[in-house]
């Protein structure tokens, strides 16, 4: 399968770009390197949901842990370019305030 | 306004896909909205709010199933009567797995802030909130019928189970 993500690293930073379907499926794979980026414990993690096209509880469930993971060990973390299916779904969970989409 | 739209998968989340895309194209028969790309009409191209409402619930009533009914055992079937209309479409999904009790799905907090957000829990609140009408009958088999109407606000709604 392939993975919905790419992760790109530099010093002290993390860009991690999501893309597809976020979902049950695809999920768990994101899951697996959110808890490598959370123990690598970087001071700033840039996620860019621009070329998301569709998400559903699990996919955000992912993304909460790497939100709460990330600022629970004193780094910044930025959610961003969320559109359409996945800031809709964002935004009635009432998460767009908090992840400032 | 189109035929019923029958599709019988295995209630398996490898399907999920698939049944996704027919509801997807479902909704925009109501919708009447168009593909972003037209020569790439396999992609996940969700974007009018009716559509966006439709398959969104669908993908968290599918996983329901998928999950709790059948606990993951591909072996069992989930039937899909899609019915669009002039002004709504609804879906409805029988299974032959487990039955649950909806009430007992305790309800999302109204607010939260970065420490308390929900890790789980949000599929049916997804589901609820997106449509109409959401009603759940135990089986066998359980029906789902989901119900979303054109042209109305989308708007928390109450739940009959």
């Amino acid at each position: 399968m392939l993975l919905p993500f790419d992760v790109e690293k530099s010093h002290d930073a993390t860009r991690l770009i999501v893309r597809g379907s976020l979902d049950i499926n695809t999920a768990p794979a994101l899951a697996e390197e959110i808890d490598r980026i959370i123990e690598a414990k970087p001071g700033k993690v840039d996620v860019d949901l621009s070329p998301l096209d569709l998400i559903d509880s699990s996919g955000v469930a992912a993304l909460v842990k790497l939100y709460k993971g990330i600022r629970s060990s004193g780094g910044n973390i930025a959610i961003k370019g969320a559109r359409d299916q996945p800031l809709a779904i964002f935004k009635l969970l009432r998460m767009d305030k908090v992840f400032d989409l | 306004m189109a035929d019923k739209i029958t599709l019988t998968v295995p209630g398996a989340l490898r399907y999920r896909a698939l049944a996704v895309r027919v509801v997807s194209e479902a909704a925009r028969l109501v919708s009447g909205s168009a593909q972003r790309d037209e020569q790439d009409l396999l992609a996940d191209d969700v974007r009018d709010p009716f559509d966006v409402a439709v398959v969104s619930a669908f993908m968290e009533i599918f996983n329901n199933v998928a999950i709790h009914a059948y606990e993951r055992d591909p072996t069992g079937h989930m039937e899909i009567t899609i019915t669009p209309g002039a002004c709504e479409l609804v879906i409805e999904i029988s299974d032959h797995g487990r039955p649950f009790d909806p009430t007992l799905v305790p309800s999302l907090p109204t607010d939260w802030d970065a420490h308390s957000l929900p890790e789980g829990g949000m599929g049916l609140h997804i589901a609820r909130t997106m449509l109409d009408d959401v009603t759940y009958e135990p089986g066998p088999p359980n029906r789902w019928r989901l119900t979303k109407r054109f042209s109305t606000a989308t708007e928390p709604r109450a739940v009959r189970t």
